[in-house]
């Protein structure tokens, strides 16, 4: 049964969204602390609930630039147990590599969390439901999604902080591209492609409506994102209740104006809020901790004066 | 003819696992004669494929009720125009046609549905390789994103996309493999130009990736499994120095595989071109059962194929005495 429904209720009726932003310089600090206390500011409400944590699962990373740490994952994990959350599942549909089995390995994710069993769900080849599209950002009607994504409580989009070649950021919206299954569309799934990579983020978050982000910005990538850039440390965690701020906020951070995002300025409109004004934010100020991320030749329309 | 086999010989571990993987496949069919990629999941197309591969390639019966009722689920879910959607619900094909095809050719009494399934393929034409969009190219400016050869042609995951490496060597391995079914004369074009696109995406340095050798002036980096499934559409193809660029790349690759499903592809692949496969980190018993169910039957089935050296697909590369003495020669 799909519990992500939620109506679209623009932005000028929303209320304000909260994002955090915290200085972290490795991922050898303690990060259960840090996240615990991050996430105990939101007072989320995930007491006997059962949570996906989504990280952004890409491949090989031997510099560690490309995935989510297996750390932030591991500690955002143990913190939402204790927060009380009945269940933690972790899940990701990779979009490149079908052998999600090769990545788990070659991020040592289970080094991190210890053996996930069926607490690690592989999206690729969950089982799917067809979730009619309202939004029609994209021409197209539906999409498959996975029962596991559809049937939590408590979706959390976890990204890597970095630019990327075809929408100019890949953040905690377009980190949900890995919630469509491959065993339906395919690797890489190119129907959203087709239908346009800004678009169909639109798409996808209105159809999943991911509850909360956290940024892996500790060390994030520049240039030729989300694979081929270059490693770029910036030293922070966002988290956010809000994924649009979220990526908002990540982007000012970057040095990047997220109105000059496609898919953020329209998300700004109907699925959070794009506007700083309409931000509280939490935690280091702007000015400590932005780092200017460097983009490709297309996007300098993008870099903040 | 006298024949040789190359395989390694499989010990008690190993065939301890393939009984037990095959026990957990048998008792993860569904009602519906489909297979799940878990025990109780939805019965789907695809790992129902891989699922009855294992399982045809581990009896010599195919008239078992379990046959029969995996047959009786593959034809239920073929759509009107002949191919196979990916899931219920969906009245579009896509590249699990490829698989369907190549598993039922091998089933007496399918003909007309592998017919079907094959016409649809030939019939499916990416929408990158259209001549409007090659018409479109021309002025597109920024053409340093990717270098691929748009006058090839291959196969999509999913109709009026773009052509990619593995439904691409899924396509060719469903031609290869129903070969008794009679085919339009215009396929053997589509299949040279299919075998052109591969040969164009193969990443430098050898092997390939889904489909994307060099992005932004970037090299991309090969993986396992779209090496293999490459590398099997390729066999019966006339020599090309790519492809023995693929095997050695594969052959190198494989003493680092860290899983069970690529590293019992890598193997088939290898022995389906009569070499030994390197030893690896791991072998294949190395994993528990329950370490591969929890991967899916696809997977499963994989492994359950490696540990066979009967099995039907990808053969074990079987030389007679004439090739073997030409080699001497050489």
């Amino acid at each position: 049964m799909n519990q992500r429904k939620r109506d679209v209720i623009p932005s000028f009726a929303r209320p304000l969204s909260h994002v955090m932003i915290r200085k972290v310089a490795c991922y050898q600090e303690d990060l259960l602390a840090v996240i615990f206390e991050s996430l105990s500011e939101f007072h989320l409400p995930v007491k006997d609930k059962t949570v996906l944590l989504k990280p952004n699962l890409v491949g090989h990373d031997p510099q560690g630039v490309m995935n989510t740490h297996p750390a932030v994952i591991a500690a955002t994990r143990e913190s939402f147990l204790k927060l009380g959350a009945q269940r933690v599942l972790i899940g990701d549909g990779p979009a490149m590599d079908r052998d999600t089995q090769a990545i788990l390995e070659s991020v040592r994710l289970k080094d991190f969390t210890g053996n996930l069993g069926k607490d690690f769900c592989d999206l690729n080849i969950d089982d799917v439901e067809r979730v009619v599209l309202e939004t029609h950002a994209t021409r197209l009607k539906e999409l498959f999604l996975p029962k596991t994504v559809l049937g939590v409580d408590f979706l959390v989009s976890m990204p890597k902080l970095k630019t990327h070649h075809w929408a100019g950021v890949t953040l905690s919206m377009k980190n949900l591209f890995g919630i469509v299954p491959g065993s339906c569309y395919g690797w890489p799934k190119n129907v959203l492609h087709w239908a346009g990579i800004d678009r169909s983020i639109l798409d996808i978050n209105a159809a999943a409506r991911p509850d909360f982000a956290i940024v892996d910005g500790i060390l994030g990538m520049e240039g030729n994102g989300p694979i081929q850039g270059s490693p770029k440390s910036a030293g922070v965690l966002l988290f956010g209740d809000d994924p649009v701020a979220v990526d908002s906020t990540a982007c000012r951070v970057m040095g990047l104006r997220p109105e000059k995002i496609d898919y953020l300025a329209r998300a700004g409109t109907m699925l959070g809020h794009l506007d700083a004004s309409k931000i509280h934010q939490l935690g280091e100020s702007m000015a400590s901790v932005r780092t200017q991320f460097s983009v490709l030749p297309e996007f300098h329309r993008l870099v903040a004066p | 003819m006298k024949l040789f086999a190359i395989p390694r010989q499989l010990n008690e571990a190993d065939e301890t696992l393939r009984h037990e993987i095959l026990t957990s496949l048998r008792s993860a069919q569904n009602a519906d004669g489909g297979w799940g990629f878990h025990a109780g999941a939805q019965s789907r197309v695809e790992p129902t494929c891989w699922a009855a591969r294992a399982i045809l390639d581990s009896q010599k019966n195919t008239d078992s009720e379990a046959v029969r009722k995996l047959i009786g689920f593959l034809r239920s879910k073929q759509l009107p125009d002949g191919s196979w959607p990916t899931t219920d619900g969906t009245d579009s094909g896509s590249w699990v046609t490829s698989h369907a095809c190549a598993l039922l050719a091998r089933i007496p009494d399918c003909k007309k549905a592998v017919e079907a399934g094959l016409q649809w393929l030939c019939d499916d034409y990416p929408r990158d390789s259209s001549p409007w969009r090659k018409f479109l190219k021309k002025f597109q400016t920024d053409t340093h994103i990717v270098t691929h050869n748009d006058s090839y042609r291959g196969w999509g995951w999913t109709p009026r996309t773009s052509s990619w490496v593995e439904p691409t060597a899924f396509a060719l391995i469903a031609f290869g493999q129903a070969q008794s079914v009679g085919l339009a004369a215009s396929i053997s074009e589509r299949r040279q130009l299919a075998i052109s696109l591969l040969y164009d995406r193969m990443c430098p340095g050898g092997g390939w990736n889904c489909g994307n050798p060099r992005v932004y002036g970037v090299d991309g980096d090969a993986l396992v499994l779209p090496t293999c499934w490459v590398l099997l559409a390729l066999r019966d193809s006339p020599e090309h120095p790519s492809r023995a660029l693929g095997i050695a790349w594969l052959q190198q690759a494989l003493p680092q595989i860290e899983t069970a499903g690529s590293l019992a592809i890598a193997r088939v692949t290898l022995e389906n071109y009569g070499i030994e496969p390197p030893a690896a980190k791991r072998n294949l018993s190395f994993w528990s059962v329950q370490e591969i169910v929890e991967q899916g039957a696809h997977v499963m089935a994989w492994v359950s194929m490696a540990l066979n050296n009967d099995r039907h697909w990808p053969s074990v590369f079987a030389r007679n005495s004439a090739q073997d003495g030409l080699e001497a020669a050489q």
